[in-house]
C-alpha cells in the first residue's frame, strides 16, 4: 500500500535531497549571535542558528560544539550557509568542515571587520546573494530512500508507549524496509530496557557499542550518587501515569520499530549506512533534535503524550500524540492525532502508519508543521564538560 | 466523550498491571482488552492513562509491564488500586542506594 510513496525535494551537491531550502545564518559561538539574528531578520529566506557557548570549550565538548555546527549547516534542508565568526580561526574550522558537504558558503569574521555596524552590513550582502543562488533550486521527485527520519519523543506519558511511538515504529519499518535512515537517541531511554534493543544489533561490535552507552550514561549517576527519579520519568511523565524509567524507557524504545540495529552513533554524527540507527544524545529534547539534525535528519517523527511544543530549527518536526486529551488541548501544535488508536478497537495501526508516511511524504515535499508556522523552533548542542 | 463503559489495556498477558483508557472512579467496573480480555473493579478514583494492579501484588513483588520489570512494590497493592510513584519504585539509576551499599 505504501509502495510508491515518494517525495518532492531541493537537489543538493552531494548526499540526500532537502525538504526544506533555507540559508542558514550560523554562529560559531554565542558572541555573535546578536549579528547572526541581525542579518537573519534583514534578510528573507534566511533560518538564523545561534549557540550559547562555544568559546573555551576544549577536548570532546570542543569536538562535539564543532561536528554539530558543521552538521547543522550541512543539514539537507540548508541550502547554502553564511558562517558568522567572531575571529578567523574558529569561523575558518567550520567552514573548513562544511566544505564536504559541497554547498555554497560565505563567512564574515565581525571582530575583523570593524565591528557590528560593518558585519551586519558586509553579512547581509552576502546573505542576499546566498539567498538569490538558493532561490533558483527547484524540487524534484526522489524516493523513500533518500529520507533520514529522526525518532524524537517528549512530554511522554502511557499514552506515547501504548500508541503514539509503536505507529512511529511501523513508519520507521516502512522507511527502513524502502531502503531509507531511521534514527533513534536518548540514551537514558534506553534504561530498563536495553537488554531488549541489543539483541537487535546486526553484529556484536554493534552490540557492544550500544550496551557500552546506556552503561557509561547510568555509571554516571550511580557513581555521583545521584537518583534520576524525578528528573526521568520528569514530573509532566509522571502526571501523565509513568512511574520509572524503566517503563519510560520500554514505551519509548517502541519509536524504532522492529528492524535490525546497524550503527552507534555519537551525539551530532552522521550515518554512512541507511536502516535503523542510534544516536547518543541527552533525552532532553531540544538537545536531542539538535544532534539528529546535524545527523543529517531530514524529517522528525516526535511523539508526545501530555504535550511537549518544540521542534527543532533545522528539521522540520511532525507532532503526533494518542492521547485524546492532547489532541484536543494542544491542537495547535499537534500535527498528527493517533488517540484513535486507543479510543477506537476498530482503527488498525497498518492503516494509520500509512496515512502517517503519506504525511510525511507531503511534510517532505513541502507542507508545512505546526511548528515551523508558529516558530516553535529551537536548537542547544549538548555540552558535556566544564570549558576553561 | 462517548459514554461507552470504562476500559484498561493489557498489553501482555504476563503483564500485572493494565493502563486505563478514560477517567476511572472508585468501584467502576474496567473492561480489560488487549492481550487478553478480563475486568477489574476499580478499588479508587485513578486518571486517564495511569495504571491499575491487576491482581493483587506482594510487597516488593515485581511490576510487570511489557511483560518486563518496570520496578518493584514498595507496599502491598490491591486487585484494582492504583499503580504509581507512591507505591512501587524504579530499580535503575539509583545512585542513591549506590551510596548506601
Amino acid at each position: 500500500m505504501t509502495v510508491g510513496v515518494s517525495f518532492l525535494g531541493y537537489p543538493r551537491p552531494r548526499g540526500v535531497p532537502g525538504i526544506r531550502n533555507h540559508v542558514a545564518i550560523l554562529s560559531v559561538m554565542d558572541n555573535v549571535n546578536p549579528v547572526t539574528r541581525g542579518i537573519a531578520h534583514n534578510v528573507a529566506g534566511t533560518l538564523p542558528i545561534t549557540m550559547l557557548f562555544g568559546r573555551g570549550q576544549y577536548g570532546y565538548d570542543r569536538e562535539v560544539t564543532y561536528r554539530t555546527l558543521a552538521g547543522l549547516g550541512a543539514n539537507p534542508n540548508i541550502a547554502a550557509v553564511l558562517v558568522v565568526g567572531l575571529e578567523s580561526t574558529s569561523a575558518d574550522e567550520v567552514v573548513a568542515r562544511l566544505e564536504e558537504s559541497g554547498k555554497p558558503c560565505d563567512c564574515i569574521v565581525v571582530a575583523e571587520m570593524g565591528g557590528t555596524i560593518r558585519a551586519l552590513e558586509e553579512g547581509t550582502r552576502k546573505a542576499q546573494r546566498l539567498v538569490i543562488e538558493a532561490s533558483r533550486l527547484r524540487r524534484r521527485e526522489y524516493p523513500l530512500s533518500q529520507l533520514r527520519m529522526g525518532l524524537e519523543c517528549g512530554g511522554s506519558d502511557t499514552t506515547s508507549g501504548l500508541a503514539a511511538n509503536p505507529l512511529m515504529g511501523r513508519v520507521a519499518d516502512t522507511l527502513i524496509d524502502h531502503g531509507g535512515t531511521a534514527i533513534i537517541s536518548e540514551t537514558w531511554e534506553f534504561v530498563g530496557a536495553e537488554h531488549l534493543f541489543a539483541e537487535r544489533a546486526q553484529d556484536p561490535d554493534v552490540k557492544r557499542e550500544f550496551l557500552d552507552r546506556i552503561r557509561s550514561a547510568e555509571n554516571n549517576a550511580l557513581s555521583r550518587g545521584l537518583d534520576v527519579r524525578g528528573t526521568n520519568p520528569s514530573p509532566d511523565n509522571i502526571r501523565g501515569g509513568l512511574s520509572t524509567i524503566e517503563e519510560k524507557s520500554l514505551g519509548a524504545m517502541a519509536k524504532a520499530g522492529s528492524r535490525p540495529l546497524v550503527g552507534v552513533l555519537d551525539y551530532g554524527e552522521p550515518p554512512h549506512l541507511s536502516g535503523l540507527h542510534y544516536m547518543d544524545t541527552p533525552a532532553a529534547a531540544v538537545e536531542s533534535m539538535t544532534g539528529l539534525s546535524a545527523g543529517g535528519c531530514q524529517v522528525l517523527l516526535f511523539a508526545t503524550g501530555v504535550g511537549n511544543t518544540i521542534d527543532c530549527t533545522t528539521t522540520p518536526t511532525i507532532k503526533i500524540t494518542a492521547n485524546r486529551n492532547t489532541a484536543v488541548a494542544l491542537a495547535d501544535n499537534i500535527d498528527f492525532d493517533a488517540s484513535a488508536l486507543l479510543d477506537s478497537q476498530e482503527v488498525r495501526m497498518d492503516a494509520m502508519a500509512d496515512q502517517l508516511l503519506e504525511f510525511v511524504a507531503d511534510v517532505a515535499s513541502g507542507t508545512l508543521t505546526k511548528g515551523e508556522v508558529l516558530k516553535q523552533q529551537e536548537l542547544a548542542i549538548s555540552r558535556f564538560q566544564p570549558s576553561t | 466523550m462517548e459514554s461507552a463503559k470504562l476500559a484498561a489495556f493489557l498489553i501482555h498477558a504476563s503483564d500485572n498491571v493494565v493502563t486505563l483508557l478514560g477517567q476511572g472512579k472508585e468501584g467502576d467496573d474496567c473492561d480489560v482488552h488487549g492481550a487478553r480480555r478480563s475486568s477489574v473493579v476499580l478499588k479508587e478514583d485513578i486518571q486517564y492513562g495511569h495504571k491499575v494492579a491487576l491482581r493483587d501484588i506482594a510487597q516488593g513483588e515485581s511490576i510487570v509491564k511489557y511483560a518486563q520489570t518496570i520496578g518493584r512494590a514498595t507496599q502491598p497493592i490491591p486487585a484494582g488500586r492504583w499503580v504509581h510513584v507512591h507505591n512501587i519504585e524504579s530499580l535503575r539509576g539509583r545512585g542513591d542506594l549506590e551510596e548506601q551499599r
